[in-house]
């Protein structure tokens, strides 16, 4: 049964453990307790900033028996950073593509709402920036060919201008002539954030963001999240500690994880 | 995100624009398609000669040539986004419908840039009479539109199946011998100054109805 605990302030500013949303088993909607109040200096909702809303009901997905996202219900609304922790195989990347769209649930349902307004899956890509282990770009293209063509395919007027943007705030603004092949596991990350980053979303759903980050990709993902929790939504997906602390609400999954005996 | 007019079109040019500048990096298409027709061009010439007088035979012999060297590229059109793990991104910056619509538009320059080189190729070493160019041209360009729209809803449906280089042969050889029988009848009768008005109806309305299908079937493909 999902279940609320409340954290009384920014989970952040105190460096306590965020606020809670435990998702097992279908049934209650669980509207987070904790919800941080929308004031101060960095809880302030950005003057224009569409406000968002996700709401689980039942929501899982199966790919086998035992396998997938167990049934969850949770909402919650921006602005704000969301951990999503569980153990392997969970389904913490599962909810973040149906989140994004890219999957279709098997059971309950997900809304995804911005300024009050239902946003269906297929126009969710265009409000939301998705980076996670999975997302690949072509190696055949340099990095900036890869994000231009991001760019354009979703219509941006100023595609250079922009793609320029996000590789400065990811710290790599002297790799856009760069293959992409010929990029480290680090690099790579941080193309998948600029990506995500791209078009400026309201939305942000960052899968596993950390990995194969160095000490300086961690503190440009540090920015990022700052940046990002200030005016819109985060969804963070991970286990790392030190991530999930930072958020201002967790909703942590108890699926049996990969590996487990059915 | 300040965007431009009608974001289908632009997303399916862009599409258009990548498909030509990775095909550009890497040449898989082009060399083996070029490649196949060069060589089975050269090797009928060398066994059988110039076939100037079987007209009937240079109609069938042509659009194997063009089947066969177009598929070898256009079976790859998803393959390679599935096998390269990029098809999210793919899905994150188009909709499913110009994402199939902006492969179309690229397999279908794909075979229109073959038979530019195929066929004058074709006619120089084969030797057959000038052909009616009006009719002609129209059979390439309706052929070449009907195997483009064809294999590319095909290779959308079985990219995502373990066994899809088999599945697309299984699957679109036989979706594709009406267009075989009626480009090769059609290239034989114009040559043969018949009539060629039933094939260019059988083609088109094909390539209307895969068309169609594809407009109803793309939004639906990719849903994991």
């Amino acid at each position: 049964m999902s279940s609320g605990e409340a954290a009384p302030g920014p989970a952040a500013s105190r460096g306590a453990a965020p606020g809670r949303v435990h998702a097992a088993a279908a049934g209650a909607v669980a509207e987070p307790v904790g919800v941080p109040p929308r004031t101060g200096p960095d809880r302030t909702v950005a003057a224009g900033a569409p406000a968002f809303r996700i709401r689980a009901s039942s929501l899982a997905h199966r790919y086998a028996p035992g396998r997938g996202l167990e049934a969850i219900d949770f909402a919650i609304a921006s602005p704000g950073l969301i951990a999503v922790t569980g153990p392997n195989g969970s389904g913490k990347s599962t909810l973040l593509r149906i989140v994004a769209g890219l999957l279709e649930p098997s059971a309950g349902r997900c809304e995804v709402e911005i300024d009050g307004a239902l946003l269906p899956p297929a126009a969710r890509r265009a409000r939301c920036g998705f980076a996670a282990p999975e997302l690949a770009f072509y190696d055949e293209l340099t990095v900036g060919e890869n994000l231009e063509f991001a760019a354009e395919a979703s219509g941006a007027v100023d595609a250079v201008a922009r793609v320029d943007a996000a590789l400065d705030r990811v710290g790599l603004p002297g790799r856009r002539r760069d293959r992409v092949a010929a990029l480290s596991s680090g690099m790579k990350q941080r193309l998948r954030l600029a990506f995500a980053i791209l078009h400026a979303p309201p939305l942000l759903l960052l899968d596993e963001p950390e990995s194969h980050l160095d000490t300086d990709g961690r503190e440009v993902l540090t920015q990022l999240l700052a940046t990002q929790r200030a005016s819109g939504l985060v969804l963070l997906a991970t286990n790392d500690e030190r991530e999930w602390r930072r958020a201002d609400q967790r909703i942590e999954l108890h699926g049996r994880g990969l590996g487990d005996p059915a | 995100m300040p965007t431009r007019g009608s974001s289908f079109t632009v997303a399916v040019w862009a599409i258009l624009r990548k498909e030509w500048r990775t095909e550009w990096r890497t040449r898989h298409g082009l060399n083996a398609s070029l490649l196949f027709a060069l060589t089975t061009l050269t090797a009928v010439s060398f066994a059988v000669g110039r076939l100037g007088d079987r007209t009937d035979l240079m109609g069938g012999l042509l659009w194997i040539v063009l089947l066969f060297g177009s598929l070898a590229s256009l079976s790859h059109a998803f393959v390679r986004e599935v096998e390269g793990r990029t098809l999210t991104f793919l899905r994150l910056v188009a909709t499913p419908a110009a994402i199939g619509f902006g492969k179309l538009l690229f397999n279908l320059a794909f075979v229109l840039l073959l038979e530019l080189v195929t066929v004058p190729m074709f006619l120089v070493l084969m030797g057959g009479p000038p052909p009616d160019w009006p009719p002609f041209l129209g059979l390439l360009a309706l052929g070449g539109l009907a195997l483009a729209s064809t294999s590319t809803l095909v290779g959308a449906i079985v990219s995502q199946t373990r066994g899809r280089a088999a599945l697309f042969a299984g699957v679109s050889l036989p979706l594709l011998l009406p267009v075989m029988a009626a480009t090769v009848s059609g290239t034989r009768a114009q040559w043969q100054h018949g009539s060629i008005r039933s094939e260019v109806e059988l083609l088109a309305g094909f390539t209307a109805a895969v068309l169609g299908a594809s407009v109803l079937l793309y939004d639906h493909l990719w849903n994991d």
